[in-house]
């Protein structure tokens, strides 16, 4: 017979692991005898187990299957018992006895526990910030190493995603909807630090701004001023923008010596109009065209009412063939097209491309003396005006 | 006498501990010492002149990146749902929570417990939409917890 106390003291590290040998009903068949500790009586021999570890309540038939499957070993990991931590494991150890073994975890167990409480807490922390921000009226994003690694809620929303994940998959490339030109988020920030930037995203205005987070992280807000911006920016007959948004994207062009196609274009023959079916005619038949010319340029082109019935139209990421070709094509365009009230109408149209030494007032003049010209000359054309080189 | 293994269940800091403490020893403590691995507290009740013992185990708060052990469901008769009504993600892994105690006990009862509800307003409060088995909770000002516990305890023992 084995003296089975001796095999197992001898077996288990000392101080390490208790052991309770238990029969079919879980009744105890022998113990070590430091086990003690765990249990505010003394456990003696032919007592339940259940009586002392009620954690194994309700978990009867499981341990009994050990018996007649005797790869089984049932673990239950962390228990706090009698200012202890334990692990428990029942498993089999002859036809008719299980072993149950306890190894005192208290040591690490309580490491791992403050580092629970610290990672808990700051989970909660990070929440309530991640909330704050969520509340906040303003869009905000990060970026780390060019990709987005943070968005509000606002932000997300807006953009119909849920996560960040799908935010990145979006590869928005937000960058280009201030500029078509910026190739990262690093140009974006260096183009906006420090100040303030008007972007258009579909149909909404936002005020953008940066800031750096620690020379890592690139922080983004926007500010959106959609409704403002309508009514400071958008001539209220026609629904496209005023001269002086137009004078301003102008300016900013000629500023970064970028290139582009500045049209002056006019209906022919708008007085006439006007004298003969009235104003409101003449409101209707000018709300008309600025649609349909807003309707087939591109997204970055700007259309902006001067005054009257003359129209500005910036055409922007392009080059002169494709400025003039697209000039004619809205020329064409209206030409064919039949006004709801009057019926047929034309536009003429005059043209300047900017030159690095350009003014807003020289490109614009320019603009108009090749109006004026399509007008002596026919109308319902376009004319270009170049800048003569100089002789130098 | 009948001894029955009944689990709280639910995110980490949403008051599981609270309400077994204010359940079992009637008392309250607001400091928060998250709970690992499970500690298991006894309650002796009496239901329709049957005794019976409960074991209620506080489990482990769930986060996101650390589940809860399968081995600590097994065997359990009820459990009992606990959300903070001040954080809604808490309440929005409600039904994983569900999912994952029934796939091990199906027929076992449960109770849901909306808990901090004394940090809500009286408007707030009528947006809960409560039944037989939710409760709008607060270990702290001992609002609906022995509620809670008997209606689970009656609905196991039945």
């Amino acid at each position: 017979m084995i003296n089975i106390p001796l095999v197992m003291n001898a077996i288990l590290s000392k101080n390490v692991f208790e052991y309770v040998l238990l029969d079919k009903s879980l009744n105890i068949i022998t113990i070590s005898d430091t086990l003690n500790k765990y249990v505010t009586v003394t456990p003696k021999c032919g007592e339940n187990i259940l009586e002392y570890f009620s954690e194994l309540v309700g978990l009867e038939e499981i341990l009994q299957e050990i018996l007649v499957n005797p790869s089984e070993i049932f673990t239950l990991k962390t228990i706090a018992k009698n200012n202890h931590y334990i692990d428990i494991s029942v498993e089999y150890y002859n036809e008719s006895t299980l072993l149950m073994l306890i190894q005192n975890i208290t040591d690490v167990t309580c490491s791992q526990q403050k580092l629970l409480q610290h990672s808990n807490e700051s989970l909660l922390l990070n929440s309530t910030l991640q909330k704050i921000l969520d509340n906040q009226n303003v869009y905000i994003f990060v970026i780390y190493n060019e990709e987005i690694v943070f968005a509000n809620n606002h932000f997300m929303h807006y953009f119909k995603v849920e996560t960040i994940q799908e935010l990145r998959h979006l590869k928005l490339n937000f960058y280009k909807h201030l500029d078509y030109t910026l190739n990262s988020y690093h140009a974006l920030f260096d183009r906006v630090n420090s100040k303030e930037e008007y972007i258009v995203v579909e149909n909404d205005t936002f005020i953008l701004q940066a800031s750096l987070i620690e020379s890592t992280h690139q922080l983004f807000t926007l500010t959106k001023i959609t409704n403002l911006s309508n009514k400071l920016q958008y001539d209220t007959l026609t629904k496209v923008y005023k001269k002086e948004y137009f004078k301003k994207q102008l300016e900013k062009l000629l500023l970064l010596e970028e290139e582009g196609a500045v049209i002056i274009l006019d209906l022919d023959n708008f007085k006439h109009i006007n004298d003969k079916f009235g104003q409101k005619i003449g409101d209707e038949v000018l709300y008309e065209f600025a649609t349909c010319i807003k309707e087939n340029i591109d997204e970055q082109d700007i259309l902006a009412r001067w005054g009257g019935d003359e129209f500005l139209l910036l055409l922007k990421h392009t080059t002169l063939d494709n400025a003039l070709l697209k000039a004619k094509k809205l020329c064409l365009m209206i030409e064919n097209h039949t006004f709801k009230s009057i019926g047929k109408l034309t536009t003429s149209l005059g043209m300047a491309w900017t030159t690095e030494n350009d003014t807003l007032h020289s490109v614009l003049l320019r603009a108009d003396k090749a109006l004026y010209e399509s007008k002596n000359s026919g109308k319902n054309h376009v004319v270009l005006k170049m800048l003569k080189k100089s002789k130098n | 006498m009948i001894r029955k293994k009944i689990l709280l269940l639910g995110d980490f800091n949403v008051g599981k501990t609270s309400l077994i403490k204010r359940y079992v020893d009637d008392a309250f403590d607001d400091s928060y010492l998250t709970t690992i691995g499970v500690k298991i507290s006894k309650k002796l009740c009496k239901i329709h002149e049957i005794e019976c013992e409960i074991l209620i185990w506080d489990i482990e708060g769930a986060t996101p990146s650390k589940k809860i052990p399968l081995n600590y469901y097994k065997g359990a008769s009820g459990a009992i749902f606990v959300t903070d009504v001040n954080r809604s993600e808490t309440i929005e892994g409600l039904e994983k929570h569900k999912e994952v105690f029934l796939s091990q006990n199906p027929y076992a009862s449960f109770v849901t417990a909306y808990n901090k509800a004394d940090l809500l307003t009286t408007v707030q409060r009528e947006n809960f939409v409560l039944n037989k088995h939710t409760f709008l909770t607060s270990a702290k000002e001992n609002e609906n917890v022995e509620s809670l516990f008997l209606t689970l305890i009656k609905e196991m023992l039945s």
